[in-house]
């Protein structure tokens, strides 16, 4: 049970960190809630006790989207929800709108933000590796003798492990700001116990662009989470892959690269198997949505991963 | 805590009261202005139970602090037949059977309102993925898809409204036909009220403090701290008992609260009972136990074994029941064998997970009747144990079932209403015991986890000639129906099936895991899994076919049973026959089938057999592609 003697809810920053600075010590920031709310109960962190509860997802600029066709900036209080309704967020994030559709279910999604997601850093969280193949940096802010300070971070470095961030005392995540890559194919696989209200065992974001004719990948992009205890982006393998034609074989290869990263806790050969399944129906589908000739991918592999 | 003032619009109607920071808005709702329809199942955003729309849009009342409903517009279950007039979904609910227990049906209503609000022309597919978020556990789904299915077209006027209204059975011609549950309008306006839905004036809030350990000695137990504590009323151990302690479905072994020591993770050992839930979850945290721990076994075979410790002192051996069956002599029929099979299942324990948690109410009437209205599934039972437990006449102990939001046999054990007969009796005033998702689990009984070792020897032209059978149930640290669950499976164990010799042992023993009860089938599943999946081999190690197999073997009319019981009509082939017939099956022994099956991915192929419920579209993004 959360128990707390109030809950605050500022309408602007500069109110939240008076409240921050007022209640320090004594208060946590709260978003969606969708990740506190669950953690005080029985069996994770029981009756916790907490004064003052600041909940951000009220303030104007963390409610701020902005897409060009070159960068996208995300205020923290943008809901999963948002990439299902917005077809400008579609477009530039052409891996979120699968990424949302896989997430815990349609009441939760209007509520839970990527903020929260972020912070809250589980090693299952599903938009951070999204968004980090799409190079994301947050902006994290603080009150400095009365004016707002902020700095950027490049998300990879900012999530650190499980429920480990680099957000300082005093500091909230105002904003995301990644990459737009429209014209991009994007996909996004991910397996859970069910379909809807699961968290990942393992999932994976996938972009690629091809060339105009469908046959040479100019770029791609790979983030993968669940294996380890921080998302983790798959450089090497998307080396590999940047400028070589598309293949079966070219993909088959890839999906063997990863396997060693698996550190997970748990069922290691399982996260294997299905990291390379997930591999190669998750690049097979994102060349597809990127516009790839249907001669480059075999139609074994086609009919086993498509 | 500072209250605050919450201005909403609720159900249509302007609020503007108090409230407090703690509180989630399904507190609010349910607490303060006692709209109970929409319940709470898991607390935790799992269940869906208490979806309500905010702002039209639906969404999960556990998780939003009430604070983030200012301002809002929210509508409960109760907004969706104000009027009086059930709307359109709930009709369809009611015509279509789609509501059984009823406890998970408000938030599934609001959930398909949702749906067809944003998609009035939604498909089954999509209906599915729309109520992603809401479990029920009675209906497996069908019906609800149905009459979600149903609604839609009469509001889109692809059907008449009519089509609401139909019976399709005639009075005193009920056989075979969909007759509608007298019960539904209550479940699916959420008017009905469950244990946890009920209050009475001056009620109490009872609250339980559980044990971390799976075996120990309690050493003492100090509560002179939570009992002094403002707003506690009431505190309770195994020493308030007044009578002979003591409680099961059949041995008496389990006190109302640990009694000495606790057996497993999660036992009551006592508990509060407070003005508020707050105090009482406080006042447990200033309970001092000392405990000195005990070895423990968590494996029926490992407590088998000489030298394993004793959970109970009646019981040196852990041995709950062991029940045999001998027929016949099985060595003879597996001489006569032209087959045998050997083969080890093993089976989990399995939460009932009844949407409904454990609840209660409890007071003293004007008559000194100590009265507990609870989701019981055993109530006579229970009143009975009770009145030996607190030492009353049989006619001063009351026992009142409340609709029972699920059950599935575990909701037989008397697990808490003795606590709340206690504190009753102890505060002399009303109090209630609502459990949480995660207390129902860790506390209440489980499927037996079960290890069967199966011999069955067959002539090469399928009958059945012999039948070995020996099963060892975990039955965890109490009795609870473990006697009875061990009979039914060696009773029903070898199936229907005739069998000359037959030799069943099954075995329930104790160990310091959570303890094992009843559970839909009564523990024939544990044992019909042994023996269908056997057949399943057979037949394909004979060259049959598996419905087959099975008539050869079946027990006919005014047979006997492998506990000598006459049988005058057997309707297993017939039952055979439809199944058969219904799932499309493609006869022909296991290994030669296949020729037509589509997962072959073969061209002119049909689907092997017709299967229930499936998530195929994975949502409606690759739906829209
Ligand atoms: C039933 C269920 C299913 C779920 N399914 C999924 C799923 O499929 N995939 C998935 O990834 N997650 C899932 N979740 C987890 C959760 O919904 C997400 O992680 C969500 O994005 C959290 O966001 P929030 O705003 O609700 O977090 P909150 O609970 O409000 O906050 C989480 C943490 O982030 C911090 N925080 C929030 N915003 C800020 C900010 N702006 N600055 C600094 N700190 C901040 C908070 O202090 C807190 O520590 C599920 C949760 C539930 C209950």
């Amino acid at each position: 049970m959360l128990i707390c003697d109030e809950y605050l809810t500022p309408a602007s920053l500069d109110e939240a960190f008076a409240a921050m600075a007022q209640h320090r010590g004594r208060s946590r920031i709260v978003a969606g809630c969708t990740d506190t709310l669950p953690w005080a109960r029985e069996g994770r962190a029981g009756d916790v006790n907490i004064p003052v509860l600041i909940d951000v997802s009220r303030i104007p600029e963390l409610n701020e989207r902005r897409v060009d066709e070159r960068r996208v900036r995300l205020g923290a209080a943008t809901s999963i929800q948002s990439f299902l309704d917005d077809p400008a967020l579609a477009r530039a994030l052409p891996a979120m709108p699968r990424c949302a559709v896989w997430f815990a279910d349609d009441q939760i999604r209007v509520q839970a933000t990527i903020g929260g997601n972020i912070v809250n850093a589980s090693p299952a969280a599903d938009a951070t590796p999204c968004l980090i193949a799409h190079e994301a940096e947050v902006e994290l802010a603080k009150n400095e003798g009365g004016k707002i300070a902020r700095r950027r971070m490049k998300l990879a470095d900012f999530v650190q492990g499980p429920s480990r961030t680099g957000l300082a005392d005093g500091e909230l995540l105002t904003a995301v700001e990644c990459d737009a890559l429209p014209g991009y194919g994007g996909s996004f696989e991910k397996v859970g116990h069910r379909r809807s209200l699961v968290i990942s065992l393992v999932c994976l974001a996938v972009l690629v662009k091809l060339d105009a004719a469908g046959h040479t990948i100019e770029d791609l992009r790979l983030s993968i989470a669940g294996i380890g205890p921080r998302p983790l982006r798959l450089a090497q393998v998307e080396q590999f892959l940047r400028g070589q034609a598309l293949s079966a074989g070219l993909l088959e290869q890839a999906a063997d690269m990863p396997a060693p990263l698996v550190a997970s806790r748990t069922r290691q050969e399982y996260r294997r198997e299905v990291v390379r399944g997930f591999m190669l129906r998750g690049l097979i589908n994102a060349a597809k949505r990127a516009g790839a000739d249907p001669a480059a991918l075999t139609p074994e592999l086609e009919a086993a991963y498509g | 805590m500072v209250d605050f003032r919450l201005d909403a619009v609720i159900n249509g109607r302007k609020v503007s009261r108090p409230a407090k920071p703690s509180q989630r808005l399904l507190d609010f709702i349910r607490d303060d202005l006692n709209l109970t329809g929409n319940k709470e199942g898991c607390g935790a955003g799992e269940c869906g139970t208490c979806s309500v729309f905010v702002d039209g849009v639906l969404m999960k009342s556990c998780l939003l602090p009430v604070a983030k409903a200012q301002g809002a517009r929210i509508d409960t279950v109760e907004s969706l037949a104000k009027t009086g007039e059930l709307s359109v979904l709930q009709k369809a609910f009611h015509k279509a059977g789609a509501s059984q227990c009823g406890y998970c049906i408000p938030g599934m209503v609001m959930a398909a309102t949702a749906a067809l609000r944003i998609n009035p022309f939604a498909d089954r597919e999509e209906i599915k993925e729309r109520l992603g978020g809401n479990i029920c556990r009675c209906t497996g789904y069908q019906k609800i898809f149905d009459a979600v299915e149903l609604a839609r077209d009469v509001q889109n006027g692809r059907l008449p409204a009519s089509a609401l209204l139909e019976e399709d059975y005639t009075d005193g011609d009920f056989i075979g036909k969909n007759v509608r549950r007298l019960d539904a309008p209550s479940k699916v306006s959420g008017k009905l009220k469950y244990a946890g839905d009920m209050t009475m004036p001056g009620m109490l809030h009872v609250q339980v403090l559980r044990s971390p350990h799976a075996h120990a000695r309690i050493v003492s137990i100090d509560t002179s701290a939570a009992e002094a504590m403002e707003g506690v009323e009431g505190v309770i151990t195994c020493a308030d008992v007044p009578g002979e302690d003591g409680f099961g479905v059949f041995v008496n072994d389990q006190p109302i609260m640990a009694r000495g020591k606790v057996r497993y993770v999660g036992e009551a050992i006592a508990a509060v009972a407070a003005e508020d839930l707050v105090t009482a979850r406080r006042a447990l945290a200033a309970i001092k136990v000392e405990y000195e721990a005990l070895p423990a076994v968590f494996d029926a075979f490992e407590a088998m074994q000489p030298g394993a410790p004793v959970l109970h002192d009646y019981a040196p051996d852990n041995l709950t029941k062991h029940i045999p069956i001998r027929v016949g002599d099985v060595e003879k029929g597996f001489a006569e064998s032209d087959l045998v099979i050997e083969e080890t299942y093993s089976t989990q324990a399995i939460e009932h997970a009844y949407l409904e948690p454990e609840a209660g109410l409890a007071y003293v009437d004007h008559d000194g009747v100590v009265t507990v209205l609870s989701p019981s599934q055993n109530i006579t039972h229970h009143r009975h144990m009770l009145a030996r437990i607190i030492a009353k006449p049989i006619s001063k102990v009351r026992f009142i079932m409340s609709p029972v939001g699920g059950g599935f046999g575990g909701k037989e054990d008397m697990i808490y209403q003795g606590m709340l007969a206690l504190l009753a009796m102890k505060t002399d005033r009303p109090v209630r015991l609502v459990f949480t998702r995660e207390e129902s689990i860790v506390s209440t009984a489980k499927r037996h986890p079960s290890r069967t070792t199966l011999r069955m020897g067959l002539t090469r032209d399928g009958r059945i000639k012999a039948l070995q059978m020996k099963m060892v149930c975990d039955g965890g640290a109490y009795g609870l129906s473990t006697e009875g669950v061990m009979r039914k499976a060696a009773i029903l164990g070898a199936g229907p099936y005739a069998i000359p010799n037959v030799q069943v042992d099954t075995y329930g023993i104790y160990t310091n895991n959570t303890p094992s009860g009843a559970f839909r089938s009564f523990g024939a599943l544990q044992t019909q899994f042994a023996t269908e999946s056997h057949l399943d081999m057979a037949a394909e190690r004979l060259g049959l076919d598996p419905f087959e197999i099975r008539r050869i073997n079946a027990m006919q009319d005014g047979g006997f049973t492998h506990t000598k019981q006459k049988l005058g009509k057997v309707s297993l082939t017939k039952g055979l026959d439809a199944l058969e017939k219904a799932c499309g099956w493609e006869a022909g022994p296991p290994e030669q089938r296949g020729a037509t099956r589509k997962d072959l991915g073969r061209a002119d192929t049909r689907p092997p057999v017709a299967l229930g419920a499936r998530f195929e579209a994975p949502g409606k993004q690759e739906a829209a592609e």
